[in-house]
């Protein structure tokens, strides 16, 4: 049946003209340079491309005219209009994508002279990399390649004008030059010198990644839950702290309007602020973090890092909150090495003015959160000494008064503390952590939100700790006088599972992890391990290969303190070099000449020694005419001027039972007379 | 500019020795990026500048692999020429106002086919190659490509510079060779359109001559060209035979009255046109309807005289006669 199929296909498309052959194949290939922007360009931009293409299609299947600028015209400002419609500018690198995906299709439709085809070509070439503001994993390096060589091949295939040759010749011919080209691709990407962006970004240049949020709303953190997606990677020099102790600290959101939670914005002057005050004890754990770009300046580190986190060029900067802050949002893969300690203590000890930021609530919300502050501070006593056994009665409430984690704990009303508290009584970390905090602040004890990752995996393929958007958390910290901050997880008393142990909520895989997953549950973690394992280091050295590890290179080549002008040396040095060796060869094959010459040139060399006279451009039948005069008619004379008329044979009869080789050889054993007959 | 330009392309040309076999090596092979060279440098910048900006290092890597390839592509492009031998073989005679077809094979010793080598003449304006004529070369084999050319005038002619190029594989680049052909093209003037009869023949002095009979024109050998009105009877079909085999359809009628042999001169001064040129012309005319009646002629020119004779020995022998003259 394949075979049929196949047959048949063959025919069919040896049947096509070559013209219409080599349009389909451009327009295939343009195909799927669309086809892998579609989930990053409007859905109407995808059809049109789509829409076009298969029209250019059935036009070059039926032989007809292309369409007339009219039809041109009017599709380009259709998609100016949509494109308008649709990112309410023409400009950025959003509507700039959108554009040229159409555009490119477009151009399909008028392509008649050699111009037009190379403007696909070189659009389509740009296009490529437009790939790349989305996404720079492995899989679509993998279909950017296939897009490149496709682009290649049919440039070769349009170059080769003469009869019908296979596609196949030009794709090895396209396939053969990109190879050769990689070690030029690897000098340049290595040496190249990697500089600042030359001039500002677009302003869209940063949106459409997730991540974390320095707000906070009822059902935002429950997207990232389910998001399976890397947040960032981590080795640890040594062993990894326990799970329960990591906690990545992200925002601290201090202010509460009744919905949101933000960051503190304090009506004190900076001179009041609370201080960090952040003392570290015990055994640093020291690790490196790459961390996926997140547009945002957070640094995540583990809680707390007293020392500034380490890496070429970053400048970080610590808040009153502990918070590590780079001075640009990180928006490319970014590594650097870390130290923290699990032990510390942060915040004022004794009660500070600035403290009351961290108590206020907005009023007329949670009335029946705040008559159980009231009913809770009447059970067990009021002011700073009873703090944590007020803090524990809550705990002791959330453990066991029927509350239940979950991640659909559906829209909560306006009282979100009110319906946790007494109406619904579940909810993730968010509503727990809100809740918890609200109740505490209702009380007269200072609390605010963390929010951070907690947890994370090992991949045991290469032993990179993996953290995931899903691992995003809440959780709370508490003033008490003499303690300072003290971190509480309140998500744990009502969930033990969701902190400290390794069972955790998965996202529904897709069809062929369900698959794999229902046969062979470890097969599936095992697969996943070894894709994000290489996935890793494809960002370890392709991704993450910037400036400072360029600099590295250099000083693994020999420089003492390298910089950029090493590098253009360097660089400079590989291209003088690969000239020089590029000329020698040059020379040394032009000094080899034609393997036929030179055994020619030998005979006639040895000739002369024998005190022959002869002229530096005679042929072999000559020679072997001055051979014959000059010994006359003996069985040596007989035996050269066939060898010599042998050699002629090699060269010019249309088929010679000798190679070159077996005369080379013969040469070699060839018997000369002693004496020279006068 | 342009004319200084011209002035250089012409002395460069000079200088390269004439040969009918050119092998094309490192020396003779010149490469300049295209148009489309230039368009593909320009976007490896607009690339480069995108990765920069945008601090894309797969956009670094893509930049760097087509450009790596595009440099591939160059030597590729040379190495297609590079190596070739070019071989004219001597072109036939043509007649003004033909093109010459020139045949030449190329032919390639490489392991690898060489692909898109095109063919031309080199235009003495410029570059502007009107019509390359292309083919691809097999692997240890050879091609062969014709090239028209038409000669401006009559006369034994240098051949134009010829070109070899190809833009394979990428057409950014375009490697190409000046050659100077060593044989020389032979053209014999236009024959006119419509000529006159042939001119009346002469009395063969000697014997016979009976009477004093007046020939009308066009009558020798007892034969002559097929006129409006003659009888099926009067028709050599011998000869027609073989002119139809020839694919030539001409008629020739049997002149009853012709006894007397009579001897046919073409004679430059005697044509009845004006201007050497438009004699040359009809007298070409003539001889190719002489010959063609497989009649004896003899041709007077100033300075030359070639007696009567027919073949096509003789007939190209009045045809170097009248090409040169």
């Amino acid at each position: 049946m394949l075979t049929v199929n196949a047959l048949r296909h063959d025919s069919w498309a040896a049947r096509l003209p070559r013209d219409a052959r080599d349009t389909l194949f451009l327009l295939a290939v343009i195909g799927w340079i669309a086809f892998m922007q579609i989930p990053h360009v409007p859905a109407w931009c995808s059809a049109l491309a789509a829409g076009v293409l298969g029209w250019r299609t059935a036009i070059t299947l039926r032989g007809q005219p292309l369409p007339g600028w009219p039809w041109r015209l009017g599709l380009l400002l259709l998609t100016l209009a949509a494109t308008w419609f649709s990112h309410r500018t023409l400009l950025g690198r959003d509507a700039g994508v959108t554009l040229i995906v159409v555009l490119l299709a477009l151009k399909t439709l008028e392509l008649r002279a050699r111009r037009d085809a190379f403007v696909v070509f070189f659009l389509g070439f740009f296009t490529l990399l437009t790939h790349f503001f989305f996404s720079q994993s492995l899989l679509t390096a993998a279909g950017i390649l296939i897009a490149l060589l496709g682009l290649l091949t049919a440039l070769v295939n349009a170059h080769m004008p003469v009869g019908r040759p296979p596609l196949a010749q030009a794709a090895r011919t396209a396939a053969g030059m990109a190879a050769l080209g990689a070690p030029i691709m690897l000098v340049l990407f290595l040496l190249f010198p990697r500089m600042a962006p030359l001039w500002g970004l677009p302003g869209d240049a940063n949106t459409g990644r997730s991540g974390l949020s320095n707000r906070m709303q009822v059902g935002q953190i429950a997207q990232l839950v389910l998001d399976d997606a890397i947040a960032m990677r981590i080795r640890f020099e040594g062993e990894p702290p326990p799970q329960s102790q990591l906690y990545f600290r992200g925002p601290v959101l201090s202010d509460f309007n009744g919905v949101e939670w933000r960051p503190l914005r304090s009506g004190f002057p900076a001179s009041m602020a609370l201080p960090a005050n952040l003392s570290v004890s015990g055994e640093a754990v020291r690790y490196e973090v790459t961390l996926e770009p997140h547009q945002r300046r957070w640094l995540l580190t583990l809680d707390a890092s007293p020392l500034a986190p380490e890496a070429l060029g970053l400048n970080a900067r610590m808040t009153p909150d502990l918070q590590w802050l780079a001075e640009a949002p990180v928006n490319q893969l970014l590594r650097y090495r870390a130290q923290s300690h699990t032990a510390f203590r942060h915040g004022p000890l004794d009660n500070n003015l600035a403290l009351q930021d961290e108590l206020t609530l907005p009023p007329g919300y949670n009335p029946r959160t705040l008559a159980l502050a009231v009913e809770l501070r009447r059970q067990y006593g009021a002011g700073p000494q009873a703090a944590p056994a007020l803090v524990a009665a809550v705990l002791d409430r959330l453990r066991t008064g029927g509350y239940q984690y979950t991640l659909e704990p559906g829209v909560f009303g306006q009282h979100t503390a009110d319906e946790f508290w007494f109406d619904r009584r579940t909810g993730f970390c968010e509503h727990i952590a809100s809740s918890f905090v609200i109740l505490l602040r209702a009380m007269d004890i200072p609390a605010r939100i963390v929010t951070g990752y907690q947890g994370g995996e090992l991949n045991g393929v290469d032993g990179y700790w993996t953290v995931r958007q899903r691992d995003a958390h809440a959780w709370a910290e508490v003033w008490l006088a003499g303690q300072g901050w003290v971190r509480v997880d309140p998500t744990s008393a009502v969930a033990p599972g969701r902190t400290g142990s390794l069972e955790r909520l998965n996202a529904p895989g897709g069809v062929f992890t369900g698959a794999i997953g229902a046969i062979n549950p470890n097969l599936a973690a095992q697969l996943r391990a070894t894709w994000e394992a290489i996935n890793n280091r494809w960002n370890q050295w392709v991704l993450n290969y910037t400036q400072g590890q360029q600099l590295n290179l250099l000083k693994n080549l020999g420089f003492t303190s390298p910089s950029w002008n090493d590098l253009i040396t360097v660089l400079l040095g590989v291209v003088v070099l690969v000239s020089v060796a590029g000329a020698g060869w040059q020379l040394w094959e032009r000094q080899q000449h034609d393997p036929w010459l030179r055994l020619l040139e030998r005979a006639r060399q040895r000739l002369q020694r024998q005190g022959l006279a002869v002229g530096a451009a005679d042929t072999p039948r000559q020679l072997a005419a001055r051979v014959s005069q000059h010994f006359g008619d003996t069985a040596i004379s007989r035996s050269v001027t066939q060898w010599l008329l042998r050699l002629e044979a090699v060269r010019y009869a249309r088929q010679s039972p000798d190679t070159l080789a077996t005369l080379r050889r013969e040469w070699q054993h060839m018997r000369w007379p002693r004496d020279t007959p006068p | 500019m342009a004319a200084a330009r011209q002035r250089f392309r012409r002395w460069f040309h000079e200088r390269l020795p004439r040969s009918d076999t050119l092998v094309l090596t490192q020396r003779n092979v010149y490469i300049l990026p295209t148009r489309a060279g230039w368009m593909l440098a320009v976007t490896l910048l607009v690339l480069l500048v995108g990765s920069i900006n945008y601090q894309l290092n797969l956009g670094y890597l893509l930049t760097f692999l087509l450009a790596g390839s595009a440099v591939v592509g160059m030597h590729i492009g040379h190495g297609n020429l590079r190596g070739l031998t070019l071989h004219l073989s001597p072109p036939a005679p043509v007649h003004a106002g033909q093109p010459a077809p020139l045949d030449i094979r190329l032919s390639s010793e490489r392991r690898r086919d060489r692909h898109g080598i095109g063919l031309g003449v080199l235009a003495d304006g410029g570059s502007a190659h009107t019509h390359l004529g292309w083919a691809d070369v097999p692997a240890q084999g050879s091609s062969t490509v014709q090239v028209a050319w038409t000669a401006p005038r009559r006369g034994l002619h240098d051949l134009p510079a010829l070109t070899a190029l190809t833009l394979f594989p990428l057409g950014t680049f375009r490697v190409w060779t000046v050659w100077r052909p060593a044989a020389q093209l032979l053209v014999y003037p236009a024959p006119e359109i419509h000529p006159p009869p042939l001119p009346p023949g002469q009395a063969q002095p000697g014997p016979a001559g009976s009477s004093a009979r007046v020939h009308s024109p066009g009558e020798f050998d007892g034969v002559r060209a097929y006129r409006r009105g003659d009888t099926q009877k009067t028709v050599v079909w011998k000869k027609a035979a073989q002119a139809f085999a020839a694919g030539r359809h001409e008629l020739v009628s049997r002149d009853a009255q012709s006894t007397q042999r009579q001897q046919l001169w073409l004679d430059f001064e005697q044509t009845g046109a004006h201007g050497v040129e438009a004699r040359l012309s009809r007298l070409t005319a003539w001889v190719l309807l002489a010959d063609r009646l497989g009649l004896d002629y003899g041709l007077r020119l100033p300075g030359r005289e070639l007696s009567p004779d027919q073949g096509v020995a003789h007939k190209t022998r009045c045809l170097e006669a009248l090409a040169t003259c």
